[in-house]
C-alpha cells in the first residue's frame, strides 16, 4: 500500500511541466470572503489559481457544488466559513460541517483524493490566514498533478 | 456442414477480434451475465438469459447526436460521428433477433436514424438456439420460438447435449465470419451431428385476445390493480429488446453544447409531464397500462408486429417481479368470464 | 403455527377489524417473493413468507395509491421495520396509519406499529452487525489508493443505465420530485455516462446518510448488479463514528443530517 501510495505521487507530480492548479472556493460572505478581501486589501500576496464563488453562507453549501466544480475542470476545491459559534445565521456552518464530515469521506471512497478537497474556517479578520491556506492548497495540489482526466467524477468532452 | 467446440466461444471471439471485428458476447461482469464487448480472459456464459439485450449495441443508452460550439460570435456545428465499427453479436437468443423487425421500423418509421442505422449495417449477428428456458421465458405466446432465426446472420445450434454448436450461415455477412474461424470451425458431414431439441416453452396466453381486450379496456378500474406492486422505475424498459423511448438532453458549457439522446421509461413519473404542470399520465396505473398497450395493442395496431418478444427480462429485471404474463393472464381469466 | 399461517391470520384479522383497509405482504411467484396488495380477508391465503423474501416493502408507504388506502399493515423483517421507524421520524407516516407484521428469520413478532417496532428492534434486533463480506470488502476498497478507487467505481458506475430501480426501491427515497429530475438548471447530468453517473451515485447515497437502515433493496433492485452497498455501508460507518447515530431505532429521532450539536468533530477542518 505505501509503495502504491509512493507511486502515485511521484508519477503526478506535474511541476516541472508548470501545471498550473485551478482551484474553486466556495465561502460565506460574511467570514472568508471578508477575510480574503483583507488579505486583498492588505497586499497580502497570495497564489492566484483560486477562483472564489460567494455564498451567503457555508450552510447554502449542497456538496453538489463540490462535485460541480471537478466535474468542470477543477483541480481541488476549498469550502470554507466562519468559526463556529460565529455564523452570521447563527448555525449555517454547524449545518454544513456535519454534512462536510459526511461528503469528504463519501469522495474520498470513490476516488477523489483527499488531498484535492479542503475546508477552513476563516474570520472576517483572517486575511494572513487566507492568504497562507491558499498557497498550501495550491502547492499541495501542485504536488499532486492535474485532476486525472479519466476520473468518472470530471466531465468528458 | 461446420461444427464448433462450445467450450470454444471464447476463441472464436478472439479469432473475430484478431480480425479485426468488435465481438459481444454474454460474459460474467460483476454478478451478472450480460451482452459485453468481449475481452481476453472474459467468462463465457450462454446457460442464462444476459440482463440485457442486442438493442444495447443498436441503441446505446446515452450517446452524443449532436455537438455545438459558440467560438465569440461564431456559431458552429461539429460532425457527430456515428458508430460504424465492424461489430459481431455471438450467442443473441432468438428473442433478440424477433425484435430486429419492431427497432428496424421504429428507427426508420418517418425519418432514417442515421446512428441506429450505422450500427445496424456494421453489426453481424449470429444467434444461438435456446434449448433451454426459465420461468420468464414465453416467447411462443408472441409468435416467436426458441430456434428462430428471423434477423439472425447467422445460427449456433447446439448438438451432443450443448456439448458442439452447429455453425449455419444464413447470410452473406454471416458466412463472412467463416474464413476469421476456419481453424475453430471443423468440417463434418451433414447429418452425422444431430442438433439438440429446442427448449420447450409452453404458450402461456392468447397474444390476438389480448390485443383483442386491451384496445376495448383502456378504462378498467383493473389498471389500478395491477400497477399496485410497480415502483415507477426505468427497469423493464431499459432492458426490454423492444423498448425505445428516449429523451433528448442538451448539456452546456458556455461555449460547449453536447446533444445527447438518452434512454428514456415510461413507467417513470416525469415522462409525460408537460412544461405547465399537467401530466397526462398522473398515477402508475395510467403508465402501467400504456406499457402494455403499446407493446400489445398500439404497435400491433399501428405495425401488424407485436412489441413484446417474449424475453422475461421485464420480469427479472423488475424489483417487484413484475412482468407482462400475469397481466395477459388476468386479461384471459376475465374473458372467459360469460358477459352477464 | 408457521410464520407464513400466523401472517395470514393476523392479516385476515386486521382486515375483518378494520384496523388495515390494506396489508401488503409477499406471495411466491417463480420462486421471487413479490408484493401483493390485499384489501379482503378472503384474500390472505395468497400471503407467504419464507426466504425469498427479501423485497422491503417499506418502500411502498410513501406511495399515493397506498397512502389513500390507509390505515395500511406491512409484512416487515427488521430492516423493513428500520425503514418504517425513520419514516414515522420523518413524518412521513401519519400516526396510525401503518402497521407491521414484525417477521424475524424464522419468527413471527405479531402486530406492532411504529413504536412498538422501535422496542422490538432494540430488545431483540439491537445488534444489527452489517453483513461481514460487505464490511470485509468496504474495508479492502478503503485500504486502496484514491487511483485504484476510482478505477474501481468508474467500472461500476459504467454499468449504470439510469434505471433508477435503486431510487425506486428504497424506502428513504421519498421525493416527489427527486434532484436528478430537476432541469431548469439540470443538476445532476441524465446521461448514463461519466460524471452524470458519478453524481447520481454519489447524490442518492449521500441523501440516504444518517437515514439508510442498510437494508440492500437498493443493490437488490439493480439489474446491472451494481454495488451500491459499497457506499451505503461506508457512509453508515462514518455517520455512527462522528455522529453516534444508528437510523431506525428511535421513531422520534431528529434528522442526523438536519441537527447538530456544537461540538461535532471538525478535525478535518484547517
Amino acid at each position: 500500500m505505501e509503495q502504491t501510495k509512493a507511486n502515485t505521487k511521484t508519477t503526478r507530480d506535474a511541476s516541472a511541466e508548470g501545471f498550473e492548479p485551478r482551484i474553486v472556493a466556495f465561502v460565506c460572505n460574511w467570514c472568508t470572503y471578508a477575510g480574503a478581501d483583507l488579505a486583498g486589501t492588505s497586499r497580502m500576496q497570495y497564489a492566484p489559481n483560486v477562483r472564489i464563488i460567494k455564498l451567503p453562507c457555508t450552510g447554502r453549501i449542497d456538496p453538489m457544488f463540490i462535485l460541480k466544480a471537478f466535474e468542470g475542470g477543477a483541480d481541488a476545491v476549498l469550502v470554507s466559513g466562519c468559526h463556529p459559534g460565529d455564523c452570521h445565521y447563527t448555525s449555517g456552518n454547524y449545518h454544513a460541517r456535519r454534512r462536510w464530515a459526511v461528503f469528504h469521506k463519501l469522495l474520498d471512497f470513490t476516488g477523489i483524493d483527499p488531498g484535492r478537497l479542503h475546508f477552513s474556517w476563516v474570520s472576517a479578520a483572517e486575511g494572513r490566514k487566507f492568504a497562507d491556506l491558499i498557497n498550501d492548497v495550491t502547492e499541495a495540489v501542485r504536488g499532486l498533478g492535474p485532476f486525472a482526466s479519466d476520473n468518472p467524477a470530471r466531465r468528458q468532452a | 456442414m461446420k461444427v464448433l467446440e462450445a467450450r470454444k466461444i471464447g476463441e472464436l471471439a478472439a479469432a473475430l477480434s484478431g480480425a479485426g471485428w468488435r465481438v459481444l458476447l454474454p460474459i460474467e461482469d460483476g454478478n451478472v451475465v450480460r451482452l459485453a464487448p468481449w475481452s481476453p480472459g472474459a467468462a463465457v456464459r450462454t446457460d442464462v438469459v444476459p440482463v440485457n439485450s442486442l438493442k444495447d449495441a443498436l441503441f446505446p443508452p446515452s450517446e452524443a447526436i449532436g455537438r455545438f460550439g459558440l467560438d465569440g460570435n461564431d456559431f458552429t456545428v461539429k460532425e457527430a460521428p456515428v458508430d460504424s465499427a465492424r461489430t459481431v453479436a455471438l450467442c443473441v437468443r432468438a428473442c433478440d433477433t424477433a425484435a430486429l423487425g419492431l427497432l428496424d421500423t421504429i428507427f426508420n418509421w418517418d425519418f432514417p436514424d442515421a446512428f441506429y442505422n450505422a450500427r445496424r449495417s456494421a453489426v453481424t449477428i449470429v444467434s444461438l438456439v435456446c434449448t433451454s428456458a426459465d420461468e420468464q421465458c414465453f416467447c411462443t405466446s408472441v409468435g416467436g420460438r426458441p430456434d428462430a432465426t428471423v434477423g439472425a446472420d447467422a445460427v449456433l445450434r447446439p448438438a451432443e447435449a450443448g456439448a458442439k454448436l452447429i455453425f449455419e450461415p444464413l447470410t452473406d455477412k454471416g458466412r463472412a465470419l467463416v474464413s476469421a474461424a476456419t481453424a475453430l470451425l471443423a468440417d463434418v458431414a451433414d447429418a452425422t451431428v444431430v442438433a439438440d431439441k429446442p427448449a420447450e416453452v409452453p404458450q402461456l396466453f392468447d397474444r390476438p385476445a389480448v390485443t383483442k381486450w386491451l384496445g376495448a379496456n383502456f378504462d378498467s378500474p383493473l389498471w389500478q390493480d395491477w400497477s399496485l406492486a410497480c415502483l415507477g422505475c426505468g427497469a423493464c424498459a431499459f432492458a426490454c429488446p423492444t423498448c425505445h423511448c428516449f429523451d433528448i438532453q442538451d448539456e452546456t458549457t458556455r461555449s460547449r453544447c453536447v446533444r445527447y439522446r438518452n434512454w428514456d421509461a415510461c413507467a417513470l413519473s416525469l415522462f409525460t409531464q408537460h412544461a405547465g404542470g399537467h401530466n397526462p399520465r398522473a398515477d402508475q396505473a395510467a403508465r402501467r397500462r400504456q406499457r402494455l398497450m403499446h407493446k400489445l395493442s398500439y404497435i400491433p395496431e399501428r405495425f401488424a408486429l407485436v412489441g413484446c418478444v417474449g424475453c422475461g427480462r421485464c420480469e427479472r429485471a423488475c424489483p417487484a417481479g413484475l412482468g407482462i404474463v400475469e397481466i395477459c393472464q388476468a386479461i384471459e381469466e376475465i374473458q372467459k368470464v360469460p358477459a352477464r | 403455527m408457521n410464520v407464513t399461517e400466523a401472517i395470514r391470520a393476523d392479516a385476515a384479522r386486521l382486515l375483518t377489524e378494520g384496523r388495515a383497509r390494506m396489508v401488503i405482504g409477499y406471495r411466491l411467484h417463480h420462486g421471487r417473493g413479490v408484493p401483493v396488495f390485499l384489501t379482503a380477508p378472503e384474500r390472505v391465503d395468497s400471503l407467504y413468507y419464507g426466504p425469498q423474501c427479501t423485497l422491503n416493502l417499506a418502500a411502498y408507504l410513501s406511495r399515493p395509491e397506498v397512502r389513500r388506502s390507509a390505515p395500511v399493515a406491512i409484512v416487515a423483517a427488521p430492516a423493513a421495520l428500520r425503514s418504517l421507524v425513520v419514516l414515522a421520524a420523518e413524518s412521513q407516516v401519519p400516526e396510525g396509519s401503518v402497521l407491521a407484521l414484525a417477521v424475524g428469520p424464522d419468527e413471527y413478532h405479531g402486530v406492532v406499529d411504529a413504536a412498538a417496532a422501535a422496542e422490538l428492534l432494540r430488545t431483540r434486533y439491537a445488534c444489527l452487525e452489517a453483513d461481514p463480506d460487505l464490511s470485509a470488502r468496504a474495508a479492502e476498497l478503503a485500504a486502496m489508493s484514491p487511483r485504484e478507487r476510482s478505477a474501481f467505481w468508474q467500472e461500476q458506475f459504467a454499468r449504470c443505465t439510469r434505471c433508477y430501480a435503486c431510487r425506486a426501491a428504497c424506502p428513504g427515497c421519498y421525493c416527489q420530485r427527486c434532484v436528478v429530475e430537476k432541469n431548469m438548471p439540470q443538476w445532476v447530468s441524465t446521461a448514463a455516462r461519466g460524471h452524470g453517473n458519478y453524481a447520481w451515485h454519489i447524490l442518492r447515497a449521500f441523501h440516504q446518510a444518517g437515514r439508510c437502515v442498510l437494508c440492500g433493496a437498493c443493490e437488490s433492485a439493480c439489474p446491472q448488479g451494481i454495488e451500491l452497498m459499497l457506499l451505503n455501508i461506508s457512509i453508515a460507518q462514518n455517520v455512527q463514528e462522528q455522529f453516534g447515530a444508528t437510523p431506525g431505532l428511535d421513531p422520534e429521532a431528529k434528522p442526523v443530517m438536519g441537527t447538530f450539536r456544537p461540538d461535532d468533530k471538525d478535525e478535518f477542518i484547517r
